[in-house]
């Protein structure tokens, strides 16, 4: 009895603090790991066929605050200088042949594969979602999180994070049915420098896509202080000044 | 080469080329099928995670190419009033053909704050009489200066590309008319001084920028605006607002007529999207013609609008829907004047070899008549699908345009494969309907087969 009492005790003091967690807070230190406040990155994004055949794209982008993020294709050449904009929930796809941005929504894929435009311009997880629950096991957190809007791309998310570093490990997006939409990844955490350590690989797959898959990997990401202006409709075309 | 040949002189009629031109497309498709890598199942750990970032230490310079090899092949409409106007002695073939090959050099070069871009193209056109034609065109050459991200100034031969539409932008004050039957086509721009002035705030309104315009008219330069010299002043002012695109814009002169007018585009919902735009062109003259070739201008302000829906459906099908009122264009009974004088030409010529109302229908065609979307309302419909049956890198669409007028159209199904990077293969197929004295009805082709192969460099 003595040692049940004991176990129960025991328990109660691994689960309590995790209740105790104000799980907004956590996700914005989450947020804050995986990307500085304001910064520039360099990625290749890889979508691979069943097939196995592969289409590459390197994108620079640079992202400010919360929910700002633009971004312009370097390769491959057909793609070249196409840029896109993220503002909270607006995004925009700008088209030099088109000479003008145009409304693109979070569900499609301008490059195509398994990552959508929300997933490629991703904004901080605590600007789309409010933490319902967070569960802690040894070594991670299970945050589930929900959509503050209907015009987020995903109605729940459950997320997976390391409670040391504080970083993501794995994350399941699901649709207001329950469905599972896709799976995120987030492998090989690096070093790159000027205190930002992240995962320097996402990889999804997705139950919707079978036999596809699709994978960030982030070559650099450097802080940098950056104009709000760099986060409009009119300098879409000149993203790629900032390099 | 040979493939044109070989359907000119077997004669080949629209059925014939168009079955040839799918087999082309499946033959393409299925030696890329072949060449294909084999199914390897890679993950990120197994993959080479390290990788050059081109021009990390940017260049001061780049250079992009483009290379596109067309065929096009035409059904001509013999009982259209267009052919008889064209071709009063008549036409020995059934079907015309051209071959195009279109290089395209962009050039950028970086000093600093400024930035230098130019765009040429050169089209090589073989065409049915069996000669070369060769035009060479700037599309874009100007000098960009960007001390800050709020301000930037352009000098130069620029494209003003302003409006929400896809197929019409009656707002587009500053722009040559699009091809309908390929919007995203590259245009060619004009010399213009331009700026843009961008603010970013806090609170409702959370951008606002300026651009105005300036752009000079003499006997050489931008001189499809006017043979007397003058400047030309114009601007738009946005707003980006309540997660609403909102702009504004004018444009002003002598020779020109003054105009004003608005655009706007706004997502309903993740999947859906609505813009408009809305033009008033102060004093517009419409030139007509009445059935026996007598000239008539009516003046009023022309009224243009535009309302457009995109949507996105869970199939991931890209619905474009657009209805179009052209505030300049032609009434049915006016169209009907028009096609009435040319056949009423055509019957003095061949009665008496006279050629003067046909030579007077003719100048009427290419100044006023003889244009897209030269009436007064449209819709224009496009659906595109990514991929059906998890055929990788496959876009299938269909364009419809209606005039909704005298109930004539065109309807166009189109494949664009695109299987290696930088490779992009396209079919298109346009098919007009009309009756008689309308105005698809009455075009010099009844049907038009596009064939392209596109690289970029």
């Amino acid at each position: 009895m003595k040692k049940i009492i004991v176990l129960l005790v025991m328990w109660h003091m691994l689960v309590v603090p995790a209740f105790a967690l104000d799980g907004n807070e956590l996700l914005k230190k989450i947020d804050r790991n995986l990307n500085p406040e304001s910064f520039e990155m360099y990625r290749k994004l890889l979508n691979i066929e069943p097939d196995g055949s592969k289409k590459e794209f390197i994108m620079y982008s640079v992202k400010k605050g919360k929910d700002k993020i633009a971004s312009v294709f370097l390769a491959p050449a057909s793609e070249k200088g196409r840029s896109t904009l993220r503002v909270g929930e607006n995004m925009w796809l700008y088209i030099p042949n088109v000479g003008k941005p145009l409304r693109i929504t979070s569900l499609q894929s301008i490059t195509g594969g398994v990552f959508n435009n929300s997933d490629i311009m991703q904004i901080d997880y605590s600007a789309e979602y409010s933490c319902d629950k967070v569960e802690s096991l040894e070594g991670e957190y299970i945050l589930y999180l929900k959509a503050k809007t209907k015009a987020v791309a995903y109605d729940s998310v459950k997320m997976w994070a390391d409670s040391k570093d504080l970083l993501p490990l794995k994350i399941e997006c699901h649709a207001s049915s329950g469905m599972l939409i896709k799976t995120l990844y987030f492998k090989q955490v690096k070093d790159f420098g000027g205190g930002v350590i992240r995962p320097a690989v996402t990889e999804t797959d997705s139950p919707l896509y079978k036999g596809y898959k699709s994978i960030i990997i982030f070559a650099s990401v450097k802080r940098r202080d950056l104009a709000d202006e760099v986060f409009t409709l009119n300098y879409m075309p000149k993203v790629e000044n900032l390099r | 080469m040979s493939f044109r040949y070989l359907l000119k002189y077997r004669n080949f009629d629209f059925y014939t080329c168009s079955f040839l031109a799918l087999s082309f497309f499946l033959l393409f498709y299925i030696i890329f099928m072949c060449t294909s890598a084999e199914a390897i199942d890679k993950t990120s750990d197994d993959l080479n995670l390290e990788f050059e970032i081109p021009g990390v230490e940017k260049k001061s310079y780049e250079f992009r190419l483009e290379l596109k090899s067309l065929e096009t092949i035409r059904g001509l409409n013999k009982d259209s009033t267009l052919f008889l106007q064209k071709h009063p002695d008549g036409h020995d073939d059934k079907i015309l053909y051209k071959t195009d090959l279109d290089i395209k050099l962009e050039a950028r070069y970086y000093a600093k704050i400024t930035r230098f871009y130019g765009r040429l193209k050169e089209n090589l056109a073989y065409n049915d009489e069996e000669s070369w034609e060769n035009n060479l065109k700037t599309e874009e050459l100007y000098v960009s200066f960007q001390p800050s991200p709020s301000i930037g100034i352009d000098a130069g031969k620029k494209v003003l590309k302003w409006g929400k539409g896809y197929a019409w932008n009656p707002v587009a004050f500053f722009s040559r008319p699009k091809d309908l039957d390929d919007p995203d086509l590259t245009l060619e721009g004009y010399y213009v001084f331009s700026g843009d002035f961008i603010k970013s705030m806090q609170g409702p309104i959370k951008t606002f920028a300026l651009t105005p315009v300036i752009l000079p008219v003499s006997g050489n330069i931008n001189d499809e605006w006017g043979s007397d010299r003058e400047i030309l002043f114009g601007g738009k002012a946005y707003f980006f607002a309540y997660d609403t695109d909102l702009d504004f814009m004018f444009l002003l002169g002598n020779e020109i007529n003054d105009r004003i007018g608005l655009s706007f585009s706004k997502n309903i919902s993740t999947n859906f999207e609505i813009h408009g735009e809305a033009a008033i062109v102060f004093d517009y003259t419409k030139h007509l013609t009445d059935k026996q070739g007598k000239g008539i201008e009516k003046k009023y302000d022309a009224k243009d609008f535009l309302l457009g829906i995109r949507y996105l459906s869970a199939r991931d099908t890209t619905y474009i829907l657009e209805y179009y009122r052209n505030g300049q264009g032609y009434t049915e009974y006016e169209i009907k004047d028009y096609f009435s004088f040319i056949q009423a030409g055509y019957d003095s010529y061949i009665n008496s070899q006279n050629m003067g109302d046909m030579l007077a229908g003719r100048m009427y065609g290419s100044r006023y008549y003889n244009k897209q979307t030269v009436m007064r309302d449209y819709l224009y419909l496009k659906v595109s699908h990514n991929e059906p049956f998890d055929i990788v890198y496959l876009t299938p669409s269909l364009t419809c345009i209606y005039n909704i007028n005298d109930t004539s159209g065109s309807i166009a199904p189109q494949i664009t494969y695109s299987p290696i990077t930088n490779l992009e293969f396209d079919l298109k197929t346009i098919f007009l309907f009309g009756e008689d004295n309308t105005e698809y009805g009455e075009k010099l082709h009844d049907y038009k087969v596009v064939v392209s192969l596109k690289y970029y460099f």
